[in-house]
């Protein structure tokens, strides 16, 4: 329940913060990047306020981050930080007053990171259409906040490491993850404020796993590949679920062939108010 | 001992000036960040040894790790260069972006002080780039005079306060060095120095040809009728004697390049600080100017011009109270019996109403987003709701309005008795009218001097008009549903008549009205 207030105030302090992402005007373009040196873990904090944030790895080698920014000067200033095993990269607000009106396009960050040294990261964005593919890159553990956002987030290749733990916070959102199988964790966090959220467990499984999904206020589709085995644990108050291909066998419902299955996953559902559908996909 | 002084010397100037003509190994660029944006461009770069590089190009300066060496205009060939080669930067690392920024060279139609600056840029990049010299095998040569090695060594360290001074006096001179120190020079006639001839602590006198540089720290250089200097004259704490004499490249004041940068800059400031301040006082002028001219008869022209305005109003206001007359009688007749009767209750709503229109708005969208279905309804929901609510507080106006016209034309004032009841567009219009009366006696008034104070008061007896008409209004129209509800049934004439007299009411009459007055809605307190 912590999570949910969190995904609330994360929206809320998102709708406060639009009008600083509507009124852009002293534009400045920011390019950086980092060569490996040796690094063996690496802990990745990236934040950005407003805008149009994508994430993809990178396709050259030696290259430990490349990041392009696209910001109002007068409004947000960058940050590249790195020391010892942190690296902190993003665009924060300067706090200076908030103009109405005038809103030209919103800024923009393209970041590539390397696919060879392992990390956990941890991405937080507010106001922003979000579009990331994370496929390839070696993550030991995955954080990810939104505020207010349209987000897309693709494990398009799988991950060459086991990870713990893969969160995602979304606040008041459209919010779509595909491949999540590709993660290869062990357990996926899955909290959801206002908005509709999509998940597609598609991908290559390596491991049983289990998934807790909150949900406030919204619409959710689960979309499974046809073989995966799945049981799903529904606690609601008002919420409907449309649970195409499952049968309940006590307080769970299950996939026709969760015991056969190679792979399974375990869903904890908790959800307040919204829809819940299930669709099975060949 | 000899040899090693001229170890010592070689190596003072080596490592003073000449970094690009030695030996150095190309170092590793671990980080790279590039900012271009209106009036800024810059570069930093750090190397594998941690330590950094940053060249921008700000707000008109120049600044070499945070130390402004010089100023630029925008978009002036400097600026335009060095932003082509971050252009490039952009998309080079490590090997790539070495390569590229050690082979940038200033543009060629630089010239004066910015050719200077450009050249400080990359020389500064190529040292960067290439990182400490290998000193054990200097490409230079040095040959001095005057005295043993030692001296020399001895006179150089002693004026080491100096040799910062000396090396930017230096700059980028040829490789061939004739170094002189606590001496006098005389190039005669006829004599001529292949290379860069330095004069430090000494008089330099050039009647004959010098192929190069002349560097003069210290000193006073005299360049005779027939002297040549084919290269530079750099003089640092050094005095020029000119008789004639040619000099082919540039006569460079090192110490006072640095003040002359300086300078410029503050001219800069001070140019634009007068510009400023003369903008202002032209704007005040030209004002002060207008008001002078336009006082006897602004106030007379802000009157009617709000005169006008209230005009506007009213006629516009009236089209729209026509247009719910022709189309919407009922719901206006319905609103408007309701704020007459329960004028208290329909304000409290209004108030209500109105405080509640925003979270009504965000949370009905919410809930429609909700549900797949319900966000096409959402969309529609945002723009339609605020219009809708507009629309209410516009019919309640009107309806307190036709109210107030009625009122007026019952009234027996001599100006109002152009307001039919009967007809109620003239109600509304007569109704409007009296709301905006406040505003036309205040836009009056205006003409008239002295009257400021009477003004304000009617200006906000004005607004609580508008206020409260929109308020019980607006109440009105949410209690009736949009005229749809009628709070009361329609008035039994006859009825009260009786009352009002004392008379027993006519039983077949009380029982037709009984018989009619059951057909109201339920809650209706005549029913």
């Amino acid at each position: 329940m912590p999570s949910r207030v969190r995904a609330w105030t994360l929206a809320a302090a998102t709708v406060i913060a639009l009008p600083h992402a509507a009124s852009a005007q002293n534009w400045r373009n920011v390019t950086m990047s980092r060569q490996i040196s040796g690094e063996d873990h690496l802990r990745v904090q990236v934040s950005y306020g407003a805008g149009h944030f994508r994430v993809k790895p990178t396709s050259e080698a030696g290259l430990l981050y490349s990041m392009q920014l696209r910001y109002d000067e007068d409004m947000f200033e960058p940050h590249a930080d790195y020391e010892g095993d942190r690296l902190h990269l993003g665009v924060e607000g300067i706090g200076k007053s908030i103009r109405l009106g005038n809103n030209r396009s919103s800024g923009e960050m393209d970041l590539s990171l390397t696919r060879h040294v392992p990390m956990d990261l941890d991405l937080k964005f507010g106001a922003v259409r979000a579009d990331l593919d994370l496929g390839g890159l070696s993550l030991s553990s995955l954080e990810l906040s939104t505020g207010a956002s349209e987000s897309t987030v693709d494990i398009s290749e799988p991950n060459p490491m086991e990870m713990r733990t893969a969160t995602f916070e979304v606040g008041a959102a459209d919010f779509t993850a595909r491949h999540l199988g590709n993660l290869n964790a062990k357990h996926i966090d899955v909290s959801a404020g206002v908005g509709g959220v999509t998940l597609w467990f598609n991908g290559r499984w390596q491991q049983d796993t289990s998934v807790s999904i909150d949900m406030g206020l919204g619409s959710l589709e689960l979309r499974f590949p046809e073989g995966l085995g799945v049981s799903l644990t529904k606690d609601s108050f008002l919420t409907s679920l449309d649970s195409e291909g499952l049968v309940k066998r006590g307080d769970s419902y299950y996939s026709l062939d969760w015991e056969r299955a190679e792979r399974k996953i375990t869903i904890d559902l908790d959800a307040a108010f919204g829809s819940v559908k299930v669709v099975w996909v060949r | 001992m000899l040899r090693f002084g001229r170890f010592l010397s070689g190596l003072t100037l080596a490592t003073l000036c000449l970094p690009p003509m030695l030996g150095a190994q190309e170092r590793t660029v671990v980080s790279k960040e590039v900012a271009v944006g209106r009036s800024e461009a810059s570069l930093r770069l750090e190397f594998s040894s941690g330590d950094p590089l940053e060249i921008a190009l700000r707000d008109g300066s120049v600044f070499i790790d945070g130390e402004a060496t010089g100023a630029y205009m925008s978009g002036d060939a400097l600026d335009t260069a060095w932003r082509a080669l971050l252009g490039e930067a952009v998309s080079l690392d490590d090997g790539a972006l070495s390569r590229r920024l050690e082979e940038w060279t200033p543009p060629s139609d630089l010239s004066g002080d910015r050719l200077t600056l450009a050249t400080t840029i990359d020389h500064r990049l190529e040292d960067a780039l290439h990182g400490p010299a290998d000193v054990a095998t200097p490409n230079v040569s040095v040959s001095t005079s005057g005295g043993d090695d030692a001296a020399l060594v001895k006179a150089l360290l002693g004026h080491a306060g100096r040799l910062a001074t000396l090396g930017e006096a230096l700059g980028n001179v040829g490789p061939n060095l004739k170094l002189h120190v606590n001496e006098d020079v005389d190039v005669r006639a006829g004599d001529k120095i292949d290379g860069t001839l330095v004069v430090v602590q000494g008089d330099a006198r050039i009647s004959g040809e010098v192929d190069g540089d002349v560097v003069v720290v210290d000193g006073t250089l005299t360049l005779e009728k027939g002297g040549t200097v084919s290269g530079d004259i750099r003089l640092a704490g050094s005095t020029l004697n000119r008789d004639g004499g040619t000099v082919q490249g540039e006569v460079v004041n090192v110490e006072g390049s640095e003040r002359d940068v300086e300078r410029e800059m503050r001219d800069r400031v001070r140019t634009e600080i007068r510009n400023e301040l003369r903008n202002e006082i032209r704007d005040k002028a030209r004002s002060g100017a207008a008001s002078s001219f336009f006082s006897p008869l602004r106030n007379v022209f802000g009157g009617l011009g709000g005169l006008i305005q209230n005009l506007v109003s009213i006629m516009v206001l009236g089209l729209v109270g026509m247009g719910v007359v022709a189309f919407a009688p009922r719901n206006l007749e319905v609103v408007a019996d309701t704020a007459r009767r329960a004028p208290g209750r329909a304000a409290m709503v209004g108030v209500a109403g109105t405080f509640l229109l925003i979270p009504v708005w965000v949370l009905g969208a919410i809930a429609l987003a909700v549900s797949i279905v319900g966000i096409p309804v959402m969309i529609a929901w945002l723009p339609i709701f605020p219009l809708a609510a507009v629309a209410a507080a516009l019919l309640g106006y009107l309806a307190v309005a036709r109210n107030l016209g009625e009122w007026l034309g019952d009234s027996g004032y001599r100006y109002t008795d152009w307001i039919r009841k009967s007809n109620p567009v003239y109600t509304i219009v007569g109704g409007v009218a009296g709301l905006s009366i406040f505003f036309v006696v205040a836009n009056v008034l205006r003409m008239v001097p002295f009257f400021g104070f009477f003004r304000g008061l009617l200006v906000a007896g004005g607004v609580l008009a508008s206020v409260a008409a929109v308020m019980i209004g607006f109440g009105a129209v949410l209690l009736t549903r949009a005229g749809r509800r009628p709070e009361y049934g329609p008035i039994d004439f006859d009825d009260a008549w009786e009352r009002s007299v004392g008379t027993e009411p006519d039983p077949d009459t009380t029982a037709s009205t009984h018989g009619s007055s059951s057909t109201n809605e339920p809650g209706d307190p005549n029913a």
